[in-house]
């Protein structure tokens, strides 16, 4: 062994004991020896005599490297000297009358080798090494051996160079059409011809040689002439090697692989259909079915799911009676081998169910009335749904306690059955009947069904069942039109046994919800609505997460059934008592109670109830509710930092408990027909505003009470008003930037719904808002560069954006004087100068939008002249010598400013609009600055100013906006892009 | 296998190579293992690690060799040549770096030229960041090639058993083989959210139900 073989050999070594320090020795030598210019006869001479295959893997390694590196500046004559080299390793000829046995060695070095070969191809083939493939097919007779290296070879130019699997450069993609291009003209029919003798002649006695051969065809099948393989010969010798009972399986599936790849070539759909017809593919169907795990019937399933999907191709794309006839007949005949692969077999991964059968049923779509055969394939498609959509018995106990495993698996369900459930929907346009036929008597076998399988049955049949109540008209169902009424009615009455299983209980219940139309109509089924939503199938299930769905489900029928429900009051209070309870005593469950409290309110809110049972029923439930709340704001000093927690989570509860069932009661209720209903609430509205006072700083509890206040101001209407300047003080104290946002809210509810109304109470809190919000929204100026993305800057951030909609709120109901009371008017300069800049420059243009709108109504507010005093000293020349200027001309002059942009063409007309309004309100004051300052100072030219004036004074607005627009449109191309004055 | 000059330990074990992208978080996720961390060594001219990693199954103890084949110079090193032998692999990219499973079919394709007929894992790395580049959904190269695929998290140790465990049910032809003891890992440095990753999981879920696009790159345009 010399030197190189040693540095290989410890370069290469696998040990971990090895000293690291000799190791690097070694690969550092090596690496010399791979400069030094005689490396590639070096190689060559390794190649020959030494039989290591790390030496052999690293010379052919070393060679391709140098090779793609240098080519360009070698000698012709070592070029010459590699090509006859490698070719002879490769064909097993002697090199200077020496064998070089490099085919003796295993796969890997053959493999390298017939990479080093590509990287021959690509320099030199065809212009200066036309003859690698031809020269090398008579040595193809030597046997098995050159046969396996002539395919590594195709495969490696395939890997490395032609396929479409891998990035390529602009420079490989060339250099392969150019390949491809001299091959198609020079070999392929060659070897196209040497293939088939080669499988002809050794399918018996190699069967593996044979297998290699054909899938390497396989890869070459898309980019040669498919008239070398689709002829008299090549495709009956293929159907007879797949048919061969007896012959190895693999060989069987590369010929079924060849066949496939023939299948999916692309050709126009004509070609394609012909093609499909003429293979007869039904010859292959007797092979799937009876061993559906081995590996020929995957291939064969492979070919004959590509093959239905060319078809069903054809069929969309042709348009002839002959070709639609044509394609039809052969779906129909491997549609049943393709449905049965669907059920029984392993799909291959490129195969989608859904979408080749989606596609199948919009072929439908176009026939009618379908005929027996497509019903029948109707049922079939409806069959595999159902496989499809069934859970695996295995994940029963992980989806019913719902742990990870069955977590994961749900979610899988959940998004795994979307398109399933679309092509479900589909399939019941196509054939509604047949659909509903289905899903019924699957109803009714799940039910039969053995204990083993019943679970997955019964909610495979009732998320059926969901899935067609979504995809129902209203009027489908409140009709219940077909089988629907039998199917509902045995929906509702029936209690599995396997009732207790969590996704089971759950299915069944948003099923029943769904159908909750249907028995809108159909009233005598109450009762049995209100069994299952009760008892231990509802909010009685053992399991937690079923029960409070089943509260969530039932409030939502509560609300659709409201009216018809009169009668079943009494009894419906008496079932969920014991839920109640659990609030209205002290034993609190860890459970949100608002759904059952809203159902019960919306219940007992009704004006059909007579007013003793109303004021019985409401303070059946508010008295204890307050009781508690009051002990606990009594007990409040002596809470110990452990009770703490739990009683603050307590009143929490408690708080949203009563604003759920306050929503079933409407402020006519509440205040005009039975005020002592309104006076209920508000006695709870003064025990509840207490926790504000017990609780200053507590900011769940703030938030809840908040909301509390919004559904009182719905409930009790302007009834609320006395309590509230003490409420919104209190809120307003010390409250964080988010907290803000959620009185600003409130407050905003209260303009909108009240208007002038509330004039006075704004008076008195709006400075101190100012006040605070300036202050706090003054930090995100101060505040810039990437440190500015933090959680207080986005609330600060989400702040201002509330306060707009305040200010705009405001304005638009007629509540602008608010700003100029005497405590007020010292924000007035900072509210102004935030609009002004969030009108020109804010990123949202609704925003921007927001703030003209505000600056438009202010002027009709405040500017009644000509006639008038003014009665906000300087807003005026604020208006004409700063708004209008940088909001009306340069925000809309910059290029940021988007016409194309549907939101920017509001805004501008809103901006248009404040010109006008500007000039009916400050009349020539207004036009003479802008005109004089404003468009010189963007170069506008005299007779556009002219038009301009003329515009502004006529009355067509829309005339204005789009002459202004085309103003500044010129203004722009005059300006050649640059802004000067910003 | 017994390698020649294998540092030989007295049960099974396997030659398991590492490939992907550089920086998709080959070496960070071998070093999660501890006991591998404790006794790997470092061969730095090389720029190959081979970190024994030791795991328990209920039927024995099994040893993978992880050849953690990092900062590879495109001329120098033996690259590929470190396959040789190879018995399992496992490619590795990078979820929030779409150049990174780009490359995955040539990584493939480079492996299967040295080692035909191995089990391999591909992993998509870094599933904790929140800006995923590479959506669940987008990952269909194992199913042309018939690998297994898992969503990892190597600075989290999510998912970190799985490749191995995938692996040594393959290498073991069983398929009911299991681990009975966790390895020591090092402790989280992230804390996914499992929330977001259960999102991408059932879309890879839906994922497998689609059917692969004709050309992968119209997964990255």
């Amino acid at each position: 062994m010399d030197d190189v073989e040693k540095a290989i050999l410890i370069s290469f070594d696998e040990s971990v004991t090895l000293d690291s320090g000799l190791k690097s020795q070694a690969v550092n030598f090596c690496q010399r020896i791979k400069e030094t210019p005689s490396i590639c006869s070096l190689c060559i001479e390794k190649l020959c005599f030494c039989k290591l295959v790390q030496v052999q893997f690293w010379c052919l390694q070393t060679l391709r490297d140098v090779i793609s590196v240098k080519y360009g500046s070698m000698s012709l004559e070592e070029k010459n000297f590699i090509r006859k080299s490698v070719f002879s390793m490769a064909c097993l000829e002697r090199i200077d009358g020496k064998l070089c046995a490099v085919l003796e060695s295993p796969t890997f070095i053959k493999n390298k080798l017939a990479q080093v070969l590509v990287i021959l191809v690509y320099f030199e083939y065809p212009l200066i090494w036309s003859s690698v493939f031809v020269d090398f097919l008579p040595h193809l007779s030597k046997g098995a051996v050159l046969i396996d290296m002539f395919s590594r070879l195709l495969n490696a130019l395939d890997d490395e160079l032609i396929s479409l699997d891998y990035p390529r450069t602009p420079e490989e993609v060339a250099v392969a059409g150019r390949v491809k291009d001299a091959m198609r003209q020079q070999c392929v029919a060659q070897i196209v011809r040497a293939w088939y003798d080669i499988v002809s002649m050794y399918r018996s006695s190699d069967p593996e040689v044979c297998t290699t051969v054909l899938d390497c065809m396989r890869r070459y099948i898309s980019w040669i002439d498919i008239g070398l393989i689709v002829n008299d010969a090549f495709i009956p010798l293929l159907f007879e090697l797949i048919l061969l009972d007896g012959l190895s399986e693999q060989l069987r599936g590369a010929a079924a692989g060849c066949v496939l790849a023939v299948v999916s070539k692309r050709m126009d759909a004509q070609s394609k259909l012909t093609l499909l017809k003429s293979l007869q593919i039904s010859r292959v169907f007797g092979l799937i079915s009876d061993d559906n795990d081995s590996e020929l019937v995957l291939k064969v399933a492979a070919l004959i799911t590509g093959y239905a999907v060319e078809v069903l191709e054809c069929s969309k794309r042709l348009n002839s009676e002959d070709a639609k006839v044509v394609s039809m007949e052969l779906l129909d005949e491997v549609l049943p081998t393709v449905f049965y692969v669907m059920q029984n077999c392993e799909m291959d991964a490129a195969f989608s169910i859904v979408q080749f059968l989606s596609g199948y049923v919009a072929t439908m779509k176009t026939l009618s009335p379908l005929q027996e055969k497509q019903m029948l394939h109707i049922s079939q498609i409806l069959e595999v749904i159902r496989t499809q959509i069934r859970y695996d018995p295995m994940y029963r106990n992980n989806l019913d306690i719902l742990d990870k495993i069955g977590m994961e698996e749900e979610d899988r369900m959940v998004e795994f059955r979307k398109d399933l459930f679309v092509l479900l929907r589909n399939v019941g346009r196509v054939a509604p009947e047949v659909t509903q036929i289905f899903i019924t008597n699957s109803f009714a076998s799940a039910i039969a069904s053995s204990s083993d399988r019943n679970v997955e049955e019964v909610e495979a049949a009732l998320s059926l069942l969901y899935a067609l109540g979504e995809s129902m008209t209203d009027e489908a169902m409140r009709a219940g039109t077909g089988l629907l009424s039998e199917l509902v009615t045995n929906l509702l009455s029936t209690r599995f046994p396997c009732h207790s299983n969590r996704i089971v209980a759950l299915v069944y219940l948003e099923t029943i919800t769904r159908y909750m139309k249907f028995v809108q109509e159909n009233t005598q089924y109450i009762p049995l609505v209100l069994a299952a939503f009760h008892d231990e199938r509802g909010i009685h299930h053992p399991n937690i997460n079923v029960s409070r769905r089943a509260s969530y489900l039932f409030m939502r029928v509560v609300k659709l059934l409201k009216s018809k429900l009169l009668l079943f009051i009494e009894m419906i209070l008496q079932s969920l008592q014991d839920v109640v309870a659990r609030f209205t005593s002290m034993n609190f469950a860890s459970e949100d109670g608002a759904h059952i409290f809203e159902a019960i309110g919306l219940l007992i809110g009704m004006e059909d109830v007579p007013l003793e049972k109303q004021s019985d029923y409401l303070s059946s439930l508010l008295t204890p509710l307050c009781q508690q709340v009051e002990a606990m704001l009594m007990n409040a000093k002596i809470l110990t930092p452990e009770e703490y927690p739990l009683k603050i989570a307590n009143i929490q509860q408690i708080i949203v408990a009563i604003n759920a069932l306050s929503k079933g009661f409407s402020e006519r209720l509440a205040t005009a027909s039975r005020p002592a209903i309104g006076h209920m609430f508000k006695q709870t509205l003064d025990v509840l505003l207490q926790i504000l006072v017990v609780f200053p700083k507590v900011e769940p509890l703030r938030t809840k009470v908040l909301s509390f206040i919004h559904r009182m101001v719905d409930t009790l209407g302007a009834s609320v008003f006395p309590y509230l300047p003490k409420a919104l003080e209190q809120l307003l104290a010390e409250s964080e930037p988010k907290e803000m946002v959620g009185f600003l809210l409130l407050l905003n509810q209260l303009i909108c719904k009240f208007s002038t109304l509330v004039h006075d109470i704004l008076e008195e809190v709006f400075p101190a808002i100012a006040g605070r919000i300036f202050s706090a929204i003054r930090r995100i100026a101060d505040s810039s560069g990437p440190e500015a993305n933090t959680e207080e800057i986005r609330e600060l951030l989400e702040l201002q954006k509330t306060l707009y909609t305040f200010l705009h709120v405001i304005t638009t109901h007629d509540l602008s004087s608010v700003f100029l009371s005497p405590k007020s008017l010292g924000y007035l300069t900072s509210i102004m100068q935030l609009l002004l800049h969030t009108s020109c420059h804010h990123k949202d243009i609704n925003t921007r939008k927001a703030c003209v709108q505000i600056f438009i109504r202010l002027i009709k507010d405040w500017c009644a002249r000509p006639y008038g005093e003014e009665k906000v000293p300087g807003f005026q020349s604020f208006m004409i010598e700063t708004f209008a200027t940088n909001c009306c001309l340069y925000s809309v002059l910059d290029k940021s400013f988007e016409f194309g942009d549907a939101n920017t063409l509001i805004l501008f007309g809103e901006i248009v609009l404040a010109q006008k309004v500007m000039y009916e309100k400050f009349g020539d004051d207004f036009l003479v600055h802008f005109v004089s300052k404003g468009f010189p100072s963007a170069h506008c030219p005299q007779n556009l100013v002219e038009q301009y004036c003329q515009k502004l004074k006529g009355s067509d607005i829309k005339a204005l906006r789009s002459f202004y627009q085309l103003l500044i449109e010129n203004l722009r191309l005059q300006q050649n892009g640059s802004l000067v004055f910003r | 296998m017994a390698l020649p000059n294998q540092q030989t330990v007295d049960y099974p074990s396997f030659k398991l190579v590492i490939v992907g992208d550089g920086g998709t978080g080959k070496t960070t996720f071998v070093k999660r293992h501890l006991t591998g961390e404790f006794e790997k060594k470092y061969e730095p001219t090389i720029g190959v690690e081979v970190h024994p990693l030791d795991f328990f199954t209920n039927c024995g103890k099994i040893r993978f060799y992880c050849w953690d084949t990092a900062g590879q110079e495109k001329f120098g090193g033996l690259r590929d040549g470190y396959y040789i032998h190879g018995q399992c692999a496992i490619i590795m990219f990078d979820v929030t770096a779409r150049l990174t499973y780009k490359n995955v079919p040539t990584w493939h394709r480079d492996l299967c030229r040295v080692c035909e007929n191995i089990p391999i894992v591909l992993c998509g790395n870094k599933v904790d960041v929140k800006n995923r580049q590479v959506k669940a959904k987008q990952v269909t190269f194992h199913r042309k090639k018939n690998l297994q695929y898992y969503e990892i998290s190597a600075k989290s140790n999510y998912n970190f058993e799985k490749p191995f465990l995938y692996l040594a049910r393959k290498l073991a032809g069983d398929a009911n083989l299991h681990f009975v003891e966790s390895p020591a890992l090092a402790p989280p440095e992230v804390h996914i959210d499992l929330a977001a990753q259960q999102q991408h999981e059932a879309e890879l879920a839906a994922a497998a139900s689609q059917p692969l696009p004709d050309d992968d790159d119209d997964a990255f345009e």
